[in-house]
Parts: structure tokens; C-alpha cells; sequence
């Protein structure tokens, strides 16, 4: 049995309802749906094999692929598709991402319809480019399909039985979740690649332990209690690049890291103080020691390994101590104050929050830390009430979902802090057209817009980084930071 | 004693309607939305509603605060909002964690404790006294998950005798289940020991100063018979009455220990519900505590009279 730390034990495992990352990283093991992500991100099919969609883009229909069979060895249909589909937009359901197909962010799901035993289609109420992208979302839960038997007669979830190399076997809170390779799994063949390809189960059982203490979690991978260590925190990387029998396995992620700026406050208005504090800091020093290395700078909010990110080299020209302390002289800044509030959950954004108030001194800025308890700075956030809030953004599959994460209607949603009407206007372009061309155009200028404006100084984007003791193959760190299990095994597994 | 029980007990009710009282009202306090914390990034306000409205966080406080007391009259502690279970489901394995690494945590310590403490006394002022006096401090100054992560890495690690993490419960294995708690059980009880060596050694030294003391001694008794029959019923009555208040404060949970050694413990439960505002649980959570702490009271109350002669039931 291959054993796997995880930092705090899954919320449930209702598809996109009451998640957080482990969760998601654990269901992605179980679920599957009509699309998944590639390697770099990209949406591709999984449990459709082929796809149409109309000229007017407003209809797309997927073909099954024939022989697939859920958990419970129950043939997949169209119908379980529909079924599946219907509950997601449900607002009964409560799904975290209905959102994105009611209307409320794009296009709205008018209906969704079998056409035969292996055919199904969507219509939307307009075109909508990023629809696959949306879909197999991985924190929705990848829209995945099930059988109806997941839930109870009275509509309540009992358990998730979809099309997964994997199927939860036993689930001990706080202490465990076992998993077995489910027998009737088909991976779609070819290379391993993102969620979807080469996903062939090759350990028969996996078992994640919930160890909170991240020690505690080293000595178990350095005991082989555990055989790989995701998410390994920078403290421990020194420590761990020493060890003989451990490797470390890296990838640069989809997320972003950085400060949000609220210039609704009266000090943070003007823009001069705002963009001195931008150039006071020196990103990839700072990148370099938050992440011991494993990190780039980044000035975007969109990440460096996103086909619309910029390059790191920009970082080096954003850094301009001596034009900080000319605009802090022109803004006629006599050492205010400001509030820069952090958090000690994750010790990047507490770190990142110190090298800047540490870098901002030197120009002159008076930055002071604020500490808050998690939820407490998530409410901060949301609510808008904060000067400064040092931020770590998840991975997006998209560049227009990063900006969507700062930019829209303030009024509504105050946790935001950019609402210029040409930059909404642009990020509304974005995501009307597939044009990869004309959507670097539009990333291009929104960037622009962005490093004008200063609602977000970007840092770095973090990287994907798990420990791997030798005799385990197989494991690649990915794009979006979740822990992928099949495809991988340990010395003497065999190879079906 | 059936009087003073009743007295006892009639005077920890108040005590429990305050507690229920400050226990829903203080959590509330913190800054904090559970349903915020279900959607992490996701900005949507109309999602937000509705899942407010879904676990009852829009009704206004008063009628929460009703319907959670009556619930709890019959029984029923809710639901948890991050975990989607019954919170009794969560509350009765945890507490049983708990009490395992606890209670044997206590009594070993109380084991080593009371005679080493009382050996130091026997030897005040000598370089056995000073040995002791020394580790019960550095036992007290030492912080738990420095020791505890000392003890993974010494005998986890280096010595392979111990399971590093992990947990499996006395009931379905025993005796693997006692190879897990060794360490954690050890590293209490050497935690909890220090403060007891330092109460058994300043009780005996001011025992061995009476008078009744000198006099067995004049009668010519042995030391051991002054020890065991004058000295050590005297000793136990204030020790009795730090155990118990020892034993009721970590029944509430060793978040530490049960952190470090991966323990589903109550302490790690209540932690995890109050990151995640998850009231019914760290509701859940308080009751037990506050009914733990309530209890080992009365009970050390009641019976440290018949331990200590010199304590009446009045």
C-alpha cells in the first residue's frame, strides 16, 4: 500500500460543494468528467471521445466513449450525464461553481439534453469560449459524471460512484482515506498527460494520512512511513535536498502570489503611493528566499507558466527604489502609517508581507504587519477592509479567471480592489474569443492596465513541490498543486 | 457525603448554563464566515447567501442560540458545517482518543511523580534534591512539541522502535494500538510530571516540618514507616487535587501531542472547527470539555477526603 500524507482531512466528498484543496485533490482521484486538463492546462475530452460545436457556439455535444462503467459497474450513459448535469445547476445542490453556467459570471446553461445512449449536448444562452475550461474545473470537482445512486431517495449525497481510477474504500476521519484502484477503469491511452491521460491505477491501494505538523510529516517520509511528501514547505527544503534517498520533483504552478492594494482608502488613493510601494520591492530576491528557489518572480497575477504570462525578466525592471522614493517625495508622504495584513496559516504570504515591509522601509515607506487568524484576513478580504493584504491566488486554468479574481464591480463584491470600466471591458473581450493570438493582445494590455492602475503588486507564482523517496517513479509535480497517484509505483509494483 | 454530592452538584448547574451561554456566544466573536470558508476564493455573493441560509447562519442570534440549547436537551449536537456529519459522530472517537493518551498520560505521570517528589524532599538541600528539582523544571520549561517531535525523531526515526504517525484505536487492535500510543503517552506524561515532582516535593517538605512528624520519628519509627503511614496520606490530598485539575484540563485536549503524533484527538478536533468556524463542532467540543472539567472536579472533590483525612466534606 502506498501511503500519502495530507496536511488536514477532506470536507466531504459531494463534487465542488463543501471542498477545499486536499479535498480536491483526493476526489480527483474519483471523479471524471466529459473534459479534464492537459499537462499545460488545456481542456481536452476524457469521457467523451469526440466533440462538436455549433457555428454560433451556443451548442456543444459530446460522444461518449463506448465501455465505460462507474463504480458500481453500472454503464455510462448519456442519461447519467444528464442527470449529473441537472443536479450541478441545481441551487439546491449548492454547488460552488454554479455561477459560472447560470448566467451570473458568462453564459448560462439553457439545457441540457440526451440525444442517444452515447450523445448529449449543452446549450448555452451565448457563445462562450472558455466553456470546456470552465467545466472541467478541477475545484467543481471537474463536472464530473455520476451514477444516481451517489445519492440517497431524499436527494441527500451518500457517495461519490463515478468513472475515477481510483474509488474511496474506507474514510476514518481525522485519521485516514483509504482508496482502491477500481478494476474496470479504462485510462484513455497515450502518454500520461494533465487529468486525463495514461491514468492507469498501478498501486492497488493508496492510504492518505492526515498529519497536520509538517515535521511531523518529514520524519515520517524520511522513517518511509509515507513515500512522498506533496506540498513540501520552503523551511524544509534545505533540509530535504541534503537527504540521499529523497528527491525533490518541481513544477512552476498556475497560482500567484502578491499584495493587494485597496486604494478605496484615503492614503492608498493616490496612485503615486501606490506604485512607490510596487517599485520598492525587489521580486526575485524576494521570490527567492519566500520559496528557497523553487520560485520565479512574477509582477502578473497571472502565473509564469500560463500561455499569457509575462516573463520573469520584467520583475528586474519593476524594481526602482530611487522612482519609489521621487513619488513618495511628489505624493508628500510624511511616514503614515499603512497596514499590511497577513496571515500565519500559510507561511508564504507571511513571509512575502515581511521581505515587502522590510523593502518598502528602505524607501522610506512605513509599512506596519498585521497578523490575523485565516479566516479572519478571508473576511477582511471579502469584505474590502484592508490597505494592504498579503495574498495567495490558487491555480487558474485561464488568464481571464486570474484577473477576475481582482477586477469587476466593486460595489458588489468589495474583496475586489481594480474596477476600471476599460480593464472590465477587456477582460469581458477575453472571454468572448478563442483566438490564443487576440487573447495575448487583451492579456497584454490588461497587464499593462494593471501595473498602471496598482490594484495588486504581484510577486512570484509558487511552485508545485513534493519530496519523493527513491524507488517511487512515475510522480510529476503539475501546473494546478494537486498530488496525482496513478501513473505512479513504488519498486516491485507490477506493471498492470 | 450524599449531601455535599448534591450541594456539588447543584452548584456546577449555574456553572453549566454560563458555560453553554459564553460557549455560543464567544466563538461567534471571532471574525469569521463558515460559508466564506466553504467557497475559499470564489467572489459570489448570491452563493454565499445561500449557503448561509443553508446552515441557519442568517437567522438572528437568539433563535440560533434557542434552537442549538433545545437541540442539545435532547441530545442533539448539530450538525457539523465543514464536515457534513453529525458533530456526536465526530465527538464520541475523538473524545476516546483523547481519554487513551490522557488518562494513562496522568497516572504515569502521577506514578513517577508523587515518589520522586517526596524522595527530593526526604534529601532536601543534597545533590539528589537538586538533580530532581532540576528536571522537574526543565520538564516544565520544555515545550511539548519540541519533546514530542524529539521523541519521533529518536525512537521513530533513529532507533525504528516506534510508528512515527499514524493511530489505530485500543479496540480494534490492542496491541498495535498500545505501540502507537507509547510515544505520545510518554511524552505527556514527562510534560505533565514536572509540576507534579515540584507539588509532591513542596508538600512533603512542609509535612516533614510538623510536629507529629518529629514525634514518630522520636518514637523511634523508621523512616520508611514515617514515610508511608505520617507523611504520604498528607501528601496526596493537595496532589489528588492537581491531577484532577491536570486530568480535566487535558481531557479537553492535548492539541499539542495529538498535533505532533497525528492523533485524531479532541484537542486537534476543536482546533480544526475553530479554523474552519465550524460552530456546531467547537460547540460540540466546549460541552464535552466543560462536562469533563465539571466532572473530574466533583469526582476529586468527593473523593480526596477519604484520601486526605485532613480534608473534610464541609
Amino acid at each position: 500500500m502506498m501511503q500519502i500524507p495530507l496536511t488536514s482531512d477532506i470536507r466531504g466528498t459531494n463534487p465542488g460543494v463543501n471542498r477545499d484543496a486536499n479535498t480536491d485533490t483526493i476526489m480527483m482521484h474519483v471523479l471524471e468528467g466529459l473534459v479534464g486538463y492537459r499537462e499545460d492546462g488545456t481542456p481536452d475530452l476524457l469521457l467523451a471521445d469526440a466533440l462538436t460545436v455549433s457555428p454560433d457556439g451556443k451548442r456543444y455535444t459530446f460522444h461518449l466513449r463506448e465501455g465505460l462503467v462507474f463504480h458500481n459497474g453500472q454503464p455510462v450513459t448519456s442519461r447519467e450525464v444528464v442527470w449529473s448535469w441537472r443536479r450541478y445547476l441545481d441551487p439546491k445542490t449548492n454547488w460552488t461553481c454554479l455561477a459560472d453556467f447560470d448566467g451570473t459570471r458568462g453564459a448560462k446553461i439553457e439545457s441540457v439534453d440526451a440525444i442517444d445512449p452515447l450523445t448529449v449536448s449543452f446549450t448555452l444562452d451565448r457563445p462562450q469560449p472558455l466553456f470546456l475550461t470552465l467545466m472541467a474545473a478541477i475545484s467543481c470537482g471537474g463536472g464530473a459524471v455520476l451514477h444516481p445512486d451517489s445519492v440517497a431517495a431524499d436527494g441527500s449525497w451518500r457517495e461519490p460512484i463515478s468513472t475515477g481510477p481510483y474509488r474511496i474504500s474506507s474514510w476514518v476521519r481525522g485519521r485516514y482515506i483509504d482508496m482502491t484502484a477500481f478494476a474496470g477503469y479504462r485510462p484513455l491511452e497515450g502518454e500520461p498527460d494533465g487529468n486525463v491521460r495514461g491514468k492507469t491505477p498501478y498501486e492497488r491501494h493508496l492510504r492518505w494520512l492526515i498529519i497536520r505538523d509538517a515535521s511531523s510529516r518529514l520524519a515520517a517520509l524520511v522513517k518511509g512511513q509515507v513515500d512522498v511528501m506533496p506540498e513540501v514547505p520552503a523551511a524544509e527544503m534545505l533540509q530535504l535536498r541534503r537527504m540521499k534517498d529523497i528527491r525533490i520533483v518541481a513544477a512552476p504552478m498556475l497560482g500567484a502570489y502578491g499584495i493587494l492594494v485597496q486604494d478605496r482608502n484615503p492614503l492608498l488613493a493616490d496612485l503615486r503611493l501606490r506604485e512607490a510601494i510596487a517599485y520598492s520591492i525587489d521580486r526575485r530576491t524576494l521570490a527567492r528566499l519566500v520559496t528557497e528557489d523553487t520560485a520565479d518572480a512574477n509582477p502578473s497575477i497571472v502565473a509564469s507558466a500560463s500561455p499569457f504570462g509575462v516573463s520573469a525578466d520584467t520583475a528586474e525592471a519593476l524594481f526602482d527604489p530611487a522612482r519609489a522614493r521621487a513619488l513618495l517625495k511628489a505624493a508628500g508622504y510624511r511616514g503614515q502609517p499603512i497596514v499590511l495584513t497577513t496571515n500565519r496559516r500559510y507561511p508564504a504570504m507571511f513571509n512575502q508581507a515581511l521581505l515587502v515591509q522590510a523593502m518598502a522601509r528602505q524607501v522610506g515607506l512605513n509599512i506596519k504587519i498585521e497578523v490575523l487568524e485565516w479566516a479572519t484576513q478571508m473576511d477582511r478580504w471579502r469584505s474590502g477592509d484592508f490597505q494592504l493584504l498579503s495574498f495567495g491566488f490558487s491555480a487558474k486554468a485561464d488568464a481571464a479567471q486570474s484577473y477576475e479574481s481582482i477586477l469587476g464591480d466593486r460595489d458588489a463584491s468589495p474583496g475586489k480592489t481594480w474596477g476600471d470600466p476599460e480593464a472590465r471591458r477587456l477582460l469581458a473581450e477575453s472571454m468572448m474569443t478563442a483566438d490564443m493570438a487576440e487573447r495575448r493582445k487583451i492579456f497584454s494590455k490588461l497587464h499593462s492596465e494593471m501595473l498602471h492602475d496598482v490594484p495588486f503588486i504581484g510577486l512570484f507564482s509558487p511552485a508545485d513541490t513534493n519530496a519523493i523517496r527513491d524507488g517511487v517513479t512515475g510522480f510529476r509535480s503539475w501546473q494546478f498543486g494537486r498530488a496525482r497517484f496513478w501513473g505512479v509505483r513504488r519498486n516491485g509494483t507490477p506493471a498492470s | 457525603m450524599i449531601r455535599y454530592a448534591i450541594t456539588r452538584l447543584a452548584l456546577a448547574l449555574p456553572t453549566i448554563v454560563i458555560a453553554l451561554f459564553l460557549i455560543f456566544a464567544l466563538i461567534r466573536l471571532i471574525p469569521g464566515d463558515p460559508a466564506q470558508l466553504i467557497l475559499g476564493e470564489t467572489d459570489d455573493p448570491a452563493a454565499l447567501a445561500r449557503i448561509r441560509a443553508e446552515l441557519a447562519l442568517d437567522q438572528p442570534l437568539a433563535v440560533q442560540f434557542y434552537h442549538w440549547v433545545t437541540a442539545l436537551g435532547q441530545g442533539d449536537f448539530g450538525k457539523s458545517i465543514s464536515m457534513e456529519s453529525p458533530v456526536l459522530d465526530l465527538l464520541v472517537p475523538a473524545m476516546g482518543v483523547t481519554a487513551s493518551l490522557v488518562i494513562p498520560a496522568v497516572v504515569l505521570a502521577a506514578i513517577m511523580a508523587v515518589p520522586l517528589g517526596m524522595f527530593a524532599a526526604w534529601r532536601q538541600n543534597t545533590r539528589t534534591d537538586t538533580v530532581v528539582v532540576a528536571l522537574a523544571t526543565v520538564s516544565l520549561s520544555i515545550p511539548s512539541f519540541w519533546l514530542g517531535l524529539m521523541m519521533l525523531l529518536l525512537f521513530g526515526v533513529q532507533l525504528d522502535i516506534f510508528p512515527v504517525v499514524g493511530y489505530i484505536s485500543l479496540t480494534e487492535d490492542f496491541t498495535q494500538g498500545l505501540h502507537y500510543l507509547v510515544l505520545p503517552v510518554l511524552t505527556l506524561a514527562l510534560i505533565e510530571a514536572g509540576v507534579l515532582v515540584r507539588l509532591a516535593r513542596a508538600s512533603t517538605i512542609e509535612v516533614l516540618q510538623l510536629e507529629y512528624v518529629a514525634h514518630a520519628r522520636a518514637k523511634g519509627l523508621s523512616e520508611s514507616a514515617v514515610a508511608c503511614r505520617h507523611v504520604l496520606p498528607n501528601v496526596i490530598g493537595p496532589t489528588w487535587i492537581m491531577i484532577g485539575l491536570v486530568l480535566g484540563g487535558l481531557l479537553g485536549g492535548a492539541v499539542v501531542i495529538e498535533t505532533v503524533f497525528s492523533l485524531p484527538g479532541l484537542g486537534r478536533l476543536m482546533v480544526e472547527a475553530v479554523f474552519a468556524r465550524d460552530y456546531p463542532v467547537v460547540q460540540g467540543c466546549m460541552v464535552i470539555v466543560m462536562l469533563c472539567y465539571v466532572g473530574v472536579n466533583l469526582m476529586i472533590e468527593l473523593t480526596a477526603p477519604v484520601l486526605c483525612p485532613a480534608l473534610r466534606y464541609d
